[in-house]
C-alpha cells in the first residue's frame, strides 16, 4: 500500500493531484480557524463588495464573506464525495464479489441489475429520487452512492474471475480453504489496485454531481454553504458581481482536477498494461 | 442479421422490466406515501388532488397490484396528465370531450432535446476525432501534452460554471449570442431562413456545453485506441511495405480504432440525456431536461415518472442502434452472426 503510493507519486502529475487534494483537505479541516468571518453572518452594510484585503473573495448578496463560505464549502464537497464513494464502493465490492465468485444465476441477476441501472440516465435517476425524498446533505450522499456502484461491481467481478483460475488460488482451494478465506485473504487483496483507482476517480465525479445538484437548488440547502449553492447566488448577480461566480467554479475545477490527476497517476503507475501508453 | 436483431430485442425485455421496477420503487421511496410528500412540499395541494393521486396510482391496492396496473398503463403508453400544468397530457396529444386538443408535454420537449443531442454528437465526433489522432501520433510530444491538458480540464470543469462564464462573456458583456430560450422575440414573423439562423444562434451555447464532457472523453478514447492499434503487427507490416505514414495512420489504423467508438457513443447516450437537465435549465431551453427539472421542483409525479421511463427507453434504443451499427461495420461480427 505504501510502496504503491510512493511509486505513483514519482509521477509528477499524480504528485500535483496529491498536493491539490492535501491542500483542499487541510483547508476543509481547519476551516473554523482559517475563516476570517463567520460564514453565515449576514452584514447588510457590506453587500456585494468586490474582493479587497478585508474580504479576499468579496461578499455575497447578504453581505456574507465569500472566502469564509468557500472554506466551509470545501468540507461539504469532501464529505459528500468521500461518503458517497464509500457507499458505492462497498455495494460494488459486495455485489462484484458475489457475482465473480459464485457465478451462475446470481451472477446473471446482478449483471442484469447493472445493465438496468446503466440504462437509466443517471442525472434523471438522482433528481427523481431527490424529488421523492427531501434534499439534504445526507440524502445527497446516499443517492449519489446508490446510483454509482455499477462500475466497481463490474471491476471487482472481472478481477475475481481472472484471479479464480490462478495457481495460488487453486492451491489454497486444494488445501481446503473456505469461501470466506479465499475471498478475503486472496481474491480481494489482489483486486485492490483497480478498486482504489476507481474510487479516487469516483470522488471526482461525486464532487461534480453534488455541486451540480446544489447549483440547481436540489442539493445542499441554504444557509449551509456549498460551492454549488454559492454559484447559484453568482448566477443571480452575474451582471455586477463576477467574484461570486468565479471562485467557487475554480475551486470545483481544481479539486476535481486533483482527484482525476491522482487517479490517473495511480492507474499508470500500478497498471503495467497502460504504463507505456500515457505520459 | 435478422436473428441477431431478434436476439437483441429479446434481451431488451428483462431490461425494460428492470427499469419499470426501479422507477416503481423510487415512487415508493417517499416517507409515508407520495400523497403526503406532495402535501408537505406544495401547500396548495388540495384534498382533491391528493385523492386524484391515490386513484391514479391505485395506492389503496396491494403493492403488487399497484405495480401491475402501473405497468399496464405504461405499456399502453398512457403516462397520465400533469398535476402542475392544467392537466396537460404527459406524453402525447389528447383530445377532450369537446374536441379540444391539448398537446403532450414530452411530445413537445423531446425533439428539442434530440436536436441538441444529435448536434452535440456531431460536434463531439468532428472535434474529438482529429484531437485523438493528433494526440496519438505525437505521443508524449508537445501537441499530445496540450491535448491531454485540454482533456483533463474538460473532465474537471463544472459544465454549469462554464455555462455561466460563457453567458456572461458572450451574452452580457459582448452581446454576441442570445443566452436564453430557443427563439428571439418576434420569431413568428421572421422569414424561414431567418428563423433557422435565429434558432441556430440560440443553440450554440447549449450544444457546446452539453458536448464538453463527451469531447474530453472521446478524445482520450480515440487516442488510446489509436495507440493500441498502432502497436499491432499489421501496422508494422504496412510500414515495412513502404506505405506512407499518412496512409498507415488514416487508412489502416484509424478504421480499426474507430470501431469501438460506435459502442462508446451508444453508451454515452444516458449521460447526454441526463446532462440536458443542466444545459437546458441554465439556458431556458424547453426540452426534456428543463421539463424534468421543473417537474422535480413542483413534485409533478406523473411527469417525473414519464420522463424517467421514456428517457430509459430511449437509452435502450440508442444502445440497440449502436450494436447494430457495430455489427454492420465490423465484418468479423457480421460474419459471426450469419453463421
Amino acid at each position: 500500500m505504501r510502496a504503491m503510493l510512493i511509486k505513483s507519486l514519482s509521477n509528477p502529475l499524480a504528485m500535483l493531484g496529491f498536493i491539490i487534494i492535501a491542500a483542499v483537505l487541510l483547508f476543509a479541516l481547519f476551516a473554523p480557524v482559517l475563516a476570517p468571518f463567520d460564514p453565515d453572518a449576514i452584514d447588510v452594510k457590506s453587500i456585494l463588495l468586490s474582493p479587497s484585503p478585508q474580504h479576499w473573495m468579496g461578499t455575497d448578496g447578504l453581505g456574507r464573506d465569500v472566502f469564509s463560505r468557500m472554506l466551509f464549502g470545501a468540507r461539504i464537497s469532501l464529505l459528500v464525495g468521500i461518503v458517497a464513494v464509500g457507499i458505492a464502493t462497498i455495494i460494488g465490492i459486495v455485489l462484484g464479489a458475489i457475482s465473480g465468485y459464485y457465478r451462475g444465476w446470481v451472477d446473471v441477476l446482478i449483471m442484469r441489475l447493472v445493465d438496468v441501472m446503466l440504462s437509466i440516465p443517471t442525472f434523471f435517476l438522482i433528481l427523481a429520487v431527490i424529488a421523492f425524498l427531501t434534499p439534504s446533505i445526507w440524502n445527497i450522499m446516499i443517492v449519489i452512492g446508490l446510483t454509482s456502484w455499477m462500475g466497481v461491481t463490474r471491476l471487482v467481478r472481472a478481477e475475481f474471475m481472472s484471479l479464480h483460475g490462478r495457481e495460488f488460488v487453486l492451491a489454497s482451494q486444494a488445501l481446503g480453504a473456505r469461501d470466506g478465506r479465499l475471498i478475503f485473504k486472496h481474491l480481494l487483496p489482489n483486486s485492490l489496485t483497480p478498486i482504489i483507482v476507481s474510487s479516487v476517480l469516483g470522488v471526482a465525479s461525486a464532487v461534480l454531481i453534488e455541486s451540480g445538484l446544489s447549483f440547481l437548488g436540489l442539493g445542499v440547502q441554504a444557509p449551509q454553504a456549498s460551492w454549488g449553492n454559492i454559484l447559484t447566488d453568482g448566477k443571480e448577480y452575474i451582471e455586477f458581481a463576477w467574484w461570486l461566480s468565479l471562485f467557487p467554479g475554480l475551486a470545483i475545477l481544481i479539486t476535481v482536477l486533483g482527484y482525476n490527476l491522482l487517479g490517473e497517476g495511480l492507474r499508470d503507475a500500478l497498471d503495467p498494461r497502460t504504463a507505456n501508453k500515457s505520459s | 442479421m435478422t436473428k441477431y436483431l431478434l436476439k437483441r430485442l429479446f434481451w431488451m425485455v428483462p431490461l425494460l422490466v428492470g427499469i419499470s421496477l426501479i422507477s416503481f420503487l423510487i415512487m415508493h421511496l417517499a416517507p409515508g406515501d407520495i400523497t403526503t410528500t406532495e402535501a408537505s412540499f406544495n401547500p396548495k395541494a388540495s384534498e382533491e388532488s391528493r385523492q386524484k393521486l391515490r386513484a391514479l396510482y391505485h395506492l389503496d391496492e396491494p403493492v403488487l397490484v399497484q405495480y401491475g396496473l402501473w405497468v399496464k398503463r405504461i405499456a399502453a403508453l398512457d403516462f397520465g396528465t400533469s398535476f402542475a400544468t392544467h392537466q396537460r397530457p404527459v406524453f402525447w396529444d389528447k383530445k377532450d370531450d369537446k374536441g379540444n386538443v391539448s398537446s403532450g408535454m414530452i411530445k413537445q420537449a423531446l425533439p428539442i432535446t434530440l436536436l441538441i443531442n444529435v448536434l452535440s454528437l456531431v460536434l463531439i465526433i468532428a472535434v474529438a476525432l482529429p484531437l485523438g489522432v493528433i494526440s496519438a501520433v505525437t505521443q508524449n510530444r508537445p501537441p499530445d501534452r496540450a491535448i491531454t491538458l485540454f482533456v483533463f480540464i474538460g473532465f474537471a470543469i463544472p459544465s454549469f460554471w462554464l455555462a455561466l462564464m460563457l453567458m456572461y462573456w458572450t451574452g452580457v458583456s459582448n452581446n454576441w449570442l442570445p443566452i436564453s430560450g430557443l427563439h428571439s422575440v418576434g420569431y413568428e414573423k421572421m422569414a424561414f431562413l431567418a428563423q433557422g439562423w435565429d434558432t441556430l444562434k440560440h443553440l450554440v451555447l447549449p450544444v457546446f456545453i452539453s458536448s464538453l464532457g463527451g469531447l474530453a472523453g472521446i478524445s482520450l478514447f480515440i487516442r488510446n485506441g489509436m495507440l493500441d492499434v498502432l502497436h499491432q503487427d499489421y501496422i508494422t507490416t504496412a510500414r515495412a511495405k513502404g506505405l506512407q505514414e499518412n496512409t498507415v495512420v488514416y487508412k489502416h489504423a484509424l478504421r480499426n480504432a474507430l470501431l469501438p467508438l460506435i459502442t462508446i457513443l451508444g453508451l454515452s447516450i444516458p449521460g447526454l440525456i441526463g446532462g440536458s437537465v443542466i444545459a437546458e435549465s441554465i439556458f431556458a431551453i424547453p426540452g426534456m431536461g428543463k421539463l424534468f427539472y421543473d417537474a422535480v421542483l413542483m413534485r409533478d409525479f406523473p411527469v417525473i415518472m414519464g420522463i424517467l421511463t421514456i428517457g430509459s427507453a430511449l437509452t435502450l434504443v440508442g444502445n440497440l442502434l449502436a450494436d447494430l451499427a457495430y455489427a454492420w461495420a465490423d465484418p468479423r461480427v457480421r460474419r459471426g452472426i450469419s453463421q
